[in-house]
């Protein structure tokens, strides 16, 4: 865990320890029952919340359990409940639906979060006031963006929907009744609300570059699209790998919006991943099956973001 | 990562899990079960639960917020404290199977919805009430009977497989909503005949129906019934949501065209050609509907037609309340309302039952005062309080009660709707069928998918569902 780390790299550094704790005599230092007693509880609650609901779903998944229908109790099925996930085409429309979603938003919020961060940092005296709007999107619950959206984009009487047919842009039907009209407002809302988050990160990540680098290169008479290209970009990806991480995973997970602005219609263009697991668990009651699905793309996430945590780690060592 | 995104990503997070902390309030149980034993002389209201406290959860609609208002009545007779919580369908439907579950007893009675009935009782979640209702206890006042009751509504509402779960706690059944006051004018009944070669009336089949939906689709500036129009108008609204709403409606459509979700043999047989043939139907009306029709639910079509954005709309009973409520109303004494078309003149037509049954709950502490509240609710004033305030009885007497049928005008219908009426199945797989359906109505009717395809992705996914459960013996 991150504290005993802290203590074995402290213990490699050539300064010497805090003389309270003695001398030190290396690596293979015993540990006390110290982190034992500072760690147990925390962990003993993460075990609590993570371990044992997971190790409960993993069980399930190899049951057949219902709410509802009576002599679904909860026997064993083996591997029923993944061979049907196979079979199911509705879940792979939700992985569709789902890849589509988290691909366009986080490239667009990322894209638009690097021009608009870029933008701020060259700011002199509005930098703070650009900051803390940009904060606004992103601090409001999904929900409430969902039922503000929902308000906008009501087809009848929506204010967005006014602006839309103002400017010719659609037809009479409101965005939301056809399948990719829904699937591209639910994109841009998801943008609006989060392309802010990776700006702030690259505000953040610009602050922390050297100087020198920069210095040289204009020396050297590199343009500003050079450096841009040749300095900032390789410099902040590590920055922005964190944030394309942060996003990838939340996307992946959305639910707020689709349930609140289109409930996943028309039909199921709109239904992703996590609303399909919802719709299985908790409209259809087939808990075991929803099992199975969550914990398929539990590991699905897990894998991901271990991929792009490596590849981060390997960069920075690279560096 | 810097202070400043750090602490914003802090802020953010606190307020999220504010505003989690927030909604995760959950009501609470109390109410002690002790009785005074305070006796009561016979015909009255009993006081041997006084200081009980009873939880209550029902659709939040009319009959449960004029229930609301009432209770204090109730705990007057009988010293019975009583918490109402409201909840829409898909919210209510969750609290109560997840209070089922947890076996925590914390409702102590609920309404539900019917088409629940058969997965609740199987589940042994709710507790038969078969005493009750062959002999009320002493302690329920005269003013209950159960030979009140209207017969098949009780029955489709609360019996299965020949016990007792309840009694009805709604009427709803669906009928045909129009404006009387657009068919009954002069100037658009000449367009019409001259239009269509016959006279301007309620549907009586859907080609007709269709005919009307056509004829007063107009855009705004158009002139309707001699008024120029500021806003569009339009000949029909229909509920077209992957929501449950879109299913129950579309089911009128079909078994008036000879279709069901069952064949006679109790075999899926959703993609029938009739069932098909209903669905087209349905999409081809949707050209006379509002924009939005495809997020659209019972609410919306409520909200439509007391607006007076639309001519007509096979809706529910339990919402023309609403359309005579001066308050909220724009249509006040303009509607009418009379039966669900059929396919040729002379047809039987069907109206969907969507009754709600009040249920005790098998683990509830308190099911004796349970039982009482029930009888209470059910009681000759209680009932009619509901009709005069807009919500649905369940007794035959309020619904042949004179004076109402004079004040209000869809009175007489709701009695002749709720005698036509049919339950769709009460299986405990309903919620998979409807949800099945429901995408694939959605679907039909957002034009993502043919009537035919769409219907057959039902078909697969309910025989797939049934499996082990087929044929359907009782619904």
């Amino acid at each position: 865990m991150a504290g005993t780390g802290i203590a074995e790299r402290g213990s490699k550094a050539p300064v010497p320890a805090p003389a309270t704790r003695g001398p030190r005599t290396g690596p293979r230092r015993r540990r006390g029952w110290g982190p034992v007693l500072a760690q147990g509880p925390s962990l003993l609650v993460l075990g609590l919340v993570i371990l044992f609901p997971l190790a409960y779903s993993i069980n399930l998944s190899f049951r057949s359990y219902s709410l509802v229908i009576p002599d679904h109790t909860g026997q064993w099925v083996g591997l029923e409940n993944y061979s049907r996930m196979l079979h199911d085409g509705d879940w792979y429309q939700a992985l569709l639906v789902t890849a589509i979603f988290t691909v366009c938003a986080v490239t667009i919020e990322t894209v638009l979060g690097v021009a608009v961060g870029v933008f701020i940092d060259r700011l002199r005296r509005t930098r703070r006031i650009a900051v803390s709007l940009l904060l606004l999107p992103m601090i409001l619950t999904p929900l409430v963006v969902g039922l503000m959206f929902n308000f906008a984009l009501n087809s009848q009487f929506g204010y967005l929907t006014w602006f839309f047919k103002t400017i010719g842009f659609s037809a009479g039907v409101g965005v939301l009744n056809t399948g990719p009209g829904a699937l591209t407002a639910l994109i841009l809302i998801d943008v609006w609300e989060w392309f802010p988050f990776v700006a702030l990160m690259v505000v953040a990540g610009l602050q922390t570059l050297p100087k020198e680098p920069f210095e040289a290169a204009s020396i050297d008479g590199a343009s500003g699209r050079q450096s841009f290209r040749y300095l900032t970009l390789p410099m902040l990806a590590p920055i922005l790998g964190v944030a394309v991480l942060f996003r990838t995973t939340e996307a992946i997970r959305e639910f707020d919006k689709v349930y609140v602005l289109t409930g996943g219609g028309p039909g199921s263009a709109t239904t992703v991943n996590d609303l399909y697991q919802y719709r299985v668990s908790f409209q259809n009651w087939d808990l075991s099956y929803g099992a199975t699905l969550g914990l398929v793309s539990f590991a699905f996430v897990l894998l991901l973001s271990g991929i792009l945590y490596r590849r981060l780690n390997r960069k920075e060592v690279q560096r | 990562m810097s202070r400043f995104v750090r602490s914003a990503l802090a802020s953010a997070i606190g307020i999220s899990l504010a505003a989690t902390a927030l909604a995760g309030c959950a009501s609470s149980s109390s109410g002690d079960g002790t009785g005074s034993g305070t006796s009561s002389s016979p015909g009255e209201w009993s006081k041997e639960y006084d200081g009980t406290t009873l939880n209550f959860i029902g659709e939040a609609t009319a009959n449960t917020q004029i229930l609301e208002k009432l209770i204090p009545e109730f705990t007057a007779k009988t010293g019975i404290t009583v918490n109402v919580e409201q909840a829409p369908y898909d919210s209510l439907v969750q609290k109560a199977v997840l209070d089922f579950t947890t076996k925590k007893g914390n409702y102590d009675v609920l309404s539900i919805p019917y088409e629940y009935l058969g997965a609740f009782a199987e589940k042994q979640y709710i507790a038969p009430v078969d005493d009750f209702v062959k002999s009320p206890p002493a302690g329920v006042g005269a003013d209950f009977s159960t030979d009140d009751i209207i017969p098949s509504l009780w029955k489709a509402s609360s019996n299965w497989k020949d016990h007792w779960y309840g009694m009805p706690s709604n009427s709803a059944v669906m009928m045909m909503f129009y404006r009387a006051d657009l068919f009954n004018d002069a100037s658009e009944q000449a367009a019409f005949k001259a239009k269509y070669g016959y006279d301007l009336a309620p549907a009586k089949t859907w080609a007709q129906y269709k005919d009307i939906a056509e004829f007063f689709t107009r855009p705004a500036g158009a002139k309707l019934a001699g008024q120029t129009l500021s806003d569009p108008f339009y000949g029909a609204t229909m509920a077209g949501k992957r929501h449950v709403a879109t299913v129950l409606e579309w089911m009128n459509y079909s078994w008036t065209n000879g279709g069901d979700l069952f064949d006679s043999s109790g075999q899926p047989a959703v993609n029938s050609p009739q069932n098909v043939a209903a669905l087209d139907y349905e999409k081809g009306l949707t050209a006379f509907a509002p924009p939005g029709f495809t997020s659209a639910t019972w609410d919306e079509v409520t909200a439509q037609m007391q607006q007076g954005t639309a001519a007509e709309a096979i809706t529910w009973g339990d919402t023309a309340g609403a359309m005579e409520d001066s308050t909220q109303s724009k249509v006040l004494g303009k509607m009418g309302y009379t039966d669900i078309p059929v396919a040729k003149e002379g047809d039987k037509t069907e109206a969907h039952l969507g009754s709600w049954t009040y249920a005790i709950n098998a683990e509830s502490k308190n099911a004796a005062a349970a039982q009482l509240f029930m009888a209470w609710a059910l009681s000759k004033g209680v009932q009619t309080e509901l009709a005069n305030q807009g919500g649905l009885p369940a007794l035959t007497s309020t619904f042949s009660d004179t004076a109402l049928q004079a004040k209000l005008p869809y009175w007489k219908q709701e009695l002749s709707s709720l005698n036509q009426a049919k339950s769709r199945p009460r299986i405990p797989q309903w919620s998979g069928i409807s949800d099945a359906m429901a995408v694939a109505l959605s679907e039909a009717l957002s034009g993502q998918a043919p009537s035919q395809a769409a219907l057959d992705g039902a078909q697969a996914k309910i025989t797939s569902l049934m499996s082990g459960a087929l044929p359907v013996t009782y619904q």
